[in-house]
């Protein structure tokens, strides 16, 4: 089930070197990793190649063996994984036939990587200088003095600010985001042919990717370095690559030009991975598909496709026989039901929609936003958390103060979504855990039906537990790995007198049907589960308590993008089931635009807008929400290249010192960084005006442009 | 985020695995020490159906060399040696039986209290550092000059030893599992910090905790033997691993094979803990 496409180059790219002849040239590359369980083939049979100056973007679920690719490139794959067929063929040298010497000129010099992790990817005890310098050193294209002369440069090609200061410092006196442009400093030291870089902006808030995407895309126009991009954003391979490969299962299932790919996808994992994606413009209305079922386990052999059990496409021809590659218009890709004619069918939509996402009418309250204190299932009035550091020394007498949340106002009426959306650090989680009562406040007021919270006695405490429950990003970490999950989830009917014995045993039951399991699980542990099911246990546990609130902190946030569809919505369905309340605490602005009724954005421990989803989105009135929404990819190619963006210089600043005046006005676009007669940012703090859409900002609604469905 | 191998099998449909599947699951390492250790403590349980003679019996011929009758020869007063050895097996057993599991719940219990409760840590702490303080002979001395040398003076030095030794890492434990996900989901749900610290937590620390148990088994064979050899723990004429090999060595000239025996079980002994104690490490911990 190999593919060998014809690629051509793009146009966007820069000019190829040679056209004729590939940079590189992927065939029928296999790597197996051999498991107590079996041989597990987490590469098999991928076959792209890459003319100079390309980018090509490889996309796929975790498990698809996308990463694994990339280091089989290099030979880099460590045990039990091994390289066992194929061949990978840079500049007409066969790699896998190398010996270690000859490959260690390739590494680094012909092509060179970049990895997740820009926090232990870097050498901590070593000046940057000094890294950078022995990488170019290593390869002994640069003599000592050049090496040190071009550090300097590599530096200010990546966009690190006063360089030549930086050069000698460590690396932990850089940013998350500082230390990837190093990264890809390093990775460009020895002007290699090709950068592959994997997953590099995972780890990284989205205003930082978009710096770093820029970054990756402007190198390659003005370098003409090829790139390969690893990547389970659809978003971010639009926005840097003229070439995608989608990966499922160890295979290549479609490959070609990234806009003919994303308008008209030819396999149905590329077409039904679109279709479980959320997006900013999409309309609420429009419901994510989840994909049904989950990926195949990769030690079994698979007679038919990959994809056939999870496919709404596949008849049983698709079951039994390996689909054939079909190579057509530069494109490649491998399905029966598109084979000849090169068209996939719509994707049908399923006949029973209760866990498709859509969204039902606005709760009745929401659609008076401003209403009355009294109608407010939870009201949280002016609440500040301060967590004191203490200093370093002796006697420890410093004290730092970090206002992790600060003077923030919300209210969620029942039956309603409000999505609180900030990148790291912005105190969004903080404000999630005083909701729960986690942390006690500092100041200010949380009430919950009228009750006040801040001050609870024992019982006012053991009534809230019993009202509002918390679902966490990562289901392994939130699941006693030693305790079944019927326990767990039987564990709080027996503490709050719910239900014991055989009731309680009936309820767990019921509660595992709810959300979408077999009751029949219950004696099992929780990793015997996959992870979008674990989450399906967390929130059975929450929903024990008959909760009217649930907070949720990234609850998807851990989870790909079809098991993410398939969480979101379960929610949306618990929610009209049983009329729960959800705040939902995310990074990521596409899924909290497609759950919310209402959106907080949040900056620097302030809530700096809010107001209806749609409206934030559209109309943006702060200019932070502005630039976080342009600074987010979306999975399609025509709305990416139209849209005007507003990129954001520099790093979130210290919550230890935050700036005066209003705390984004030493990055905003329209602030006095711009304009410098606006000095009332930098003095005085915006307050968030009344309304039913308001943002704390001096020159509110000043920066539109970004709006996503502004006429453009 | 993308490596093929995170994803855990589903292993649908598979019921807990039985205890013999269980103990397979241990390792050969861990296993040939627990078939070792179980066998010497057996022997030293059983001396009284094993020994071929009296312990304490003397007879005329003292200092021998091995014999048929006498397989590891006689003592300076006539007592048949291998005799003498398995009845010290039997003490050692006693004190590795008795005082480990002791010094391992009590200073578990005041870990998890210590990670629990600040108050209680704080004087735990200092506590566990003076006990930590004292060697265990030290330890040992210090007993024995209280309540006099014997047995209950040995049990109680190798309890006290291990006290703190669990109560730290029970500590350490809790510590590290308090701010985990499912802890505060626990607490979230209502459920009290007692049941957190027992239900949710103890289960989580256990692994570390039996491994211990292994290694602090090796040790108090380790102290019976100083504690004895240094005439502070198993007072004669009772036999003891460690007061024998104490008075083997003034004749060391007329038997050699004198030392011989307690030296090869107390190295046994140890030995098979260790065993125990390194297999179940590379079991239980490194997962």
């Amino acid at each position: 089930m190999t593919m060998t496409p014809s690629l051509s180059a793009e146009p966007t790219v820069a000019e190829p070197v040679d056209e004729s002849m590939p940079l590189l040239e992927v065939t029928s590359l296999r790597t197996h990793f051999q498991t107590p369980r079996g041989t597990l083939r987490a590469v098999d049979g991928v076959s792209f190649d890459l003319l100079p100056g390309e980018t090509l973007g490889i996309v796929g679920e975790s498990g698809s063996g996308k990463s694994v690719t990339a280091m089989s490139l290099l030979r880099m794959v460590r045990r039990p994984g091994k390289v066992v067929g194929g061949e990978v063929r840079f500049r007409g040298q066969d790699l896998l036939g190398m010996d270690e010497d000859q490959l260690r000129t390739v590494r680094g010099s012909g092509m060179s990587m970049v990895f997740q992790d820009p926090m232990s990817s870097l050498d901590p005890i070593m000046r940057i200088k000094d890294q950078l310098v022995e990488a170019m050193l290593s390869h002994g294209k640069f003599s000592g003095a050049q090496a040190q002369a071009r550090a300097l440069d590599l530096l200010q090609q990546v966009g690190i600010p006063d360089p030549q200061a930086r050069l000698d410092d460590y690396p932990h006196t850089y940013s998350g985001g500082m230390r990837q442009r190093v990264m890809i400093a390093m990775a460009l030291a020895n002007d290699p042919d090709i950068i592959i870089a994997d997953e590099p902006t995972t780890a990284l808030d989205v205003t930082i990717q978009a710096q770093i995407l820029d970054l990756l895309a402007e190198l390659n126009r003005d370098l003409g370095t090829g790139i390969i991009l690893i990547t389970h954003n659809l978003g971010v391979v639009v926005r840097v690559c003229s070439k995608v490969a989608v990966m499922y299962a160890g295979r290549v299932v479609e490959s070609g030009p990234t806009e003919e790919i994303f308008a008209a996808p030819r396999h149905p994992y590329t077409q039904a991975l679109l279709a479980a994606t959320p997006r900013l413009e999409a309309d609420r209305d429009a419901p994510l598909l989840p994909i049904p079922g989950r990926p195949p386990g990769l030690v079994e052999p698979i007679a038919g496709c990959a994809f056939a059990s999870r496919c709404a496409h596949a008849d049983q021809r698709c079951h039994d026989e390996a689909p054939p590659v079909s190579a057509a218009d530069g494109r490649a890709w491998s399905c029966w039901r598109s084979a000849e004619t090169g068209v996939l069918a719509p994707q049908p939509r399923p006949a029973e929609a209760d866990e498709s996402t859509a969204v039902d009418a606005e709760p009745a309250a929401a659609q008076d936003s401003s209403s009355s204190d009294a109608k407010a299932l939870l009201s949280v009035t002016d609440v500040s958390k301060e967590f004191a550091s203490r200093g370093r020394g002796l006697l420890r007498r410093e004290r730092h103060v970090v206002n992790a949340v600060e003077g923030v106002t919300i209210d969620i009426a029942p039956g309603e979504t409000v999505g609180v959306v900030g990148e790291s650090g912005c105190g969004k989680s903080t404000l999630g855990k005083l909701i729960m009562g986690i942390h006690d406040v500092t100041r200010g007021r949380i009430e919950f039906d009228g009750r006040d919270l801040t001050h609870a006695s024992r019982s006012d405490r053991d009534w809230f537990r019993r009202n509002v429950q918390l679902v966490f990003q990562d289901p392994m970490s939130s699941l006693n790995p030693r305790m079944t999950i019927g326990d767990a989830i039987r564990e709080p009917l027996e503490i709050h007198g719910i239900a014991t014995g055989a009731a309680a045993r009936t309820r767990v039951a019921e509660l595992l049907e709810l959300v979408g399991l077999d009751p029949a699980v219950a004696p099992r542990l929780p990793h015997e589960f996959s992870g979008g099911q674990r989450q399906r246990v967390v929130i059975a546990r929450a929903l024990a308590v008959e909760p009217r609130l649930l907070v949720c902190d990234e609850a998807v946030a851990a989870l790909d993008v079809s098991l993410q569809a398939q969480i979101v919505g379960l929610l949306q369905r618990l929610q009209r089931e049983l009329g729960l309340a959800y705040l939902f605490i995310s990074h990521d602005l596409a899924t909290v635009r497609h759950l919310s009724h209402r959106i907080a954005v949040m900056y620097l421990g302030r809530v700096v807008e809010l107001g209806p989803a749609a409206d934030v989105v559209a109309n943006p009135l702060h200019p932070y929400t502005a630039a976080l929404l342009s600074a987010v990819p979306e999975p399609d190619p025509v709305v990416e290249r139209s849209r005007s963006r507003i990129l954001l210089q520099g790093d979130v600043p210290s919550p230890l010192n935050p700036p005066a005046g209003c705390r984004f006005h030493t990055r905003c676009p329209i602030g006095p960084m711009v304009n410098a007669e606006r000095t009332i940012c930098a003095t005085q703090q915006p307050e968030l005006a009344p309304g039913v859409h308001h943002a704390a900002c001096h020159f509110s609604g000043e920066l539109r442009a970004a709006g996503l469905e502004d006429p453009r | 985020m993308s490596t093929a191998l995170v994803r855990t099998s589903p292993d649908a449909g598979l019921a807990r695995p039985a205890r013999a599947a269980r103990l397979r699951g241990l390792g050969a390492q861990a296993l040939t020490g627990l078939a070792l250790a179980g066998f010497l403590l057996l022997a030293g349980v059983l001396a009284p159906l094993l020994a071929p003679h009296d312990p304490l019996g003397q007879s005329a011929q003292s200092l021998t060399g091995p014999s048929a009758d006498h397989l590891l020869g006689t003592d300076e007063f006539g007592r048949d040696l291998f005799s003498r050895v398995l009845y010290g097996l039997r003490q050692d057993a006693v004190v590795a039986l008795l005082a480990v599991p002791v010094g391992a719940v009590v200073g578990t219990l005041l870990g998890l209290l210590g990670g629990v409760n600040r108050w209680a840590d704080a004087i735990m702490q200092r506590t566990f550092d003076v006990l930590l303080a004292f060697t265990a002979l030290i330890m040992g001395v210090t007993v024995a000059s209280i309540m006099g040398p014997g047995l209950p003076a040995v049990v109680l030095t190798v309890a006290l030893v291990n006290i703190p030794i669990f109560g730290r890492i029970a500590r350490n434990a809790v510590l590290g599992q308090r701010n985990r996900d499912y802890v505060v989901a626990a607490r979230v749900l209502g459920v009290s910090p007692t049941r957190v610290t027992f239900r949710h937590i103890l289960p989580n620390v256990l692994d570390g905790l039996i491994v211990q148990v292994a290694l602090s088994l090796s040790m108090a064979v380790f102290i019976e033997g100083a504690m004895s050899f240094a005439g502070i723990g198993i007072t004669p004429p009772e036999p003891s691993l460690g007061s024998l090999l104490r008075t083997s060595i003034a004749f060391l000239d007329q038997n050699p094979a004198y030392a011989v025996g307690p030296m090869v079980v107390v190295t046994l002994l140890v030995v098979s803990f260790q065993l125990v104690a390194e297999g179940l490490t590379k079991k239980l911990l490194r997962r």
